[in-house]
């Protein structure tokens, strides 16, 4: 949780069991260069300091955004990709949290990169199933898995390179 | 705060290991009522980490899992959960339902309430003790049951904790049956720092900055 990774051109990038968190992920097809944040919450406290920028999603997008420059990345060719969101504890009484944290974190992370103008690619979020994200950079293929519901193809991150050649 | 963790003195601690140690026993105690079987469980584990940490302290973090969450309010504020992985949690219901559901997909509202009532009735008598043994209001609000992977259960209840500065310390515990020792559960609890300074003072120990 909280944390950014940043590859480039081979291997894959996993989020695991993403509940109320979301998992962002960026790429650029030129470059090669693929990063992801695991945000936990929809913004950095006011009155403390951020210790880890991806935590949050208001400064987990500009975080992501330089990790993967430093990397290499042109940050306007991004395609975008994120799932989570969700809100795990199905049965009971108190479900419709006060807090929300999952919904928080998917709207959150939707006006962030409407800001940007950003493209988004594909968006699997809300629900009550925890997610994991798998990318592969190699083959293009952005898995989602979910506890009861098994694994699906989420998107393919290739096909966006052979569409803009 | 965000990320921090907290410094605790012996006294601090082994009051904190104390209460978990009471409340715990009693809803173990409540568990083996409702169940008919004997429980045991391990002594509490009181550690002091930041909050992104707590999701790999439970278990697993890829075993699936059935996770009862149950925010505390009054005057001490804060969260509980139990974890129960997915064999453990089909013990419990045939224990409790004379059947299980075979997998987490087979879930319906039945196994999901008998979760619920087992959440009540740990939550009750945990928060009871506390209550008995400081005289401070401590209650329960109804449980919320998921399925779903420790690490995703926990990385919510924790999230939530976060957001509202529930966030000091976590106490961390196993319990077991005592007849074949196969059905385990996790015990998460994460209080406010404002919630475990007033069990602090009820006790007449020194609170923490």
């Amino acid at each position: 949780m909280a944390e950014i990774k940043v590859i480039k051109g081979t291997g894959q990038l996993t989020c695991l069991g993403l509940g109320s968190c979301i998992g962002l992920l960026a790429y650029d097809a030129e470059s090669g260069v693929c990063g992801m944040a695991h945000i936990m919450l929809p913004e950095a406290f006011k009155d403390k300091p951020v210790d880890k920028p991806g935590k949050f999603a208001d400064t987990g997008v500009p975080a992501l955004l330089a990790e993967i420059e430093k990397a290499g990345g042109n940050i306007r060719r991004l395609t975008w990709v994120f799932t989570g969101g969700a809100q795990v504890f199905k049965y009971g009484a108190g479900t419709a949290s006060k807090l929300d944290v999952g919904a928080r974190n998917g709207e959150a992370v939707n006006a962030h990169l409407k800001k940007l103008g950003a493209r988004i690619l594909a968006q699997d979020i809300g629900g009550t199933s925890g997610r994991t994200m798998v990318a592969n950079i190699e083959t293009g293929e952005v898995r989602v898995r979910t506890v009861q519901g098994g694994e699906k193809t989420l998107c393919q991150l290739k096909r966006v390179r052979a569409e803009a050649a | 705060m965000a990320g921090q963790t907290y410094e605790f003195d012996l006294m601090q601690m082994s009051a904190i290991r104390e209460m978990a140690n009471i409340g715990l026993g009693h809803a173990t105690t409540a568990l083996a009522n409702v169940t008919g079987k004997s429980f045991n469980m391990d002594i509490p584990n009181v550690e002091t980490v930041c909050l992104e940490e707590v999701p790999m302290m439970m278990g697993d973090p890829s075993d699936v899992c059935v996770g009862i969450s149950m925010p505390i309010e009054g005057d001490v504020e804060g969260y509980t959960a139990f974890l129960f992985p997915w064999k453990s949690a089909q013990e419990l219901w045939g224990m409790l339902l004379g059947y299980s559901p075979e997998s987490p997909e087979d879930v319906d509202d039945l196994p999901a309430s008998a979760m619920l009532e087992v959440g009540n009735i740990l939550s009750a008598s945990f928060m009871n003790a506390l209550s008995d043994m400081t005289g401070l209001k401590i209650h329960a609000t109804p449980p919320m049951v998921s399925i779903d992977l420790a690490y995703t259960i926990a990385a919510s209840i924790v999230a939530e904790a976060e957001l509202s500065d529930a966030v000091a310390l976590a106490i961390e515990t196993r319990l077991f049956g005592m007849e074949n020792q196969q059905t385990t559960g996790y015990f998460l609890c994460v209080p406010t720092l404002e919630g475990l300074n007033k069990l602090f003072a009820a006790l007449g120990i020194q609170g923490a900055a």
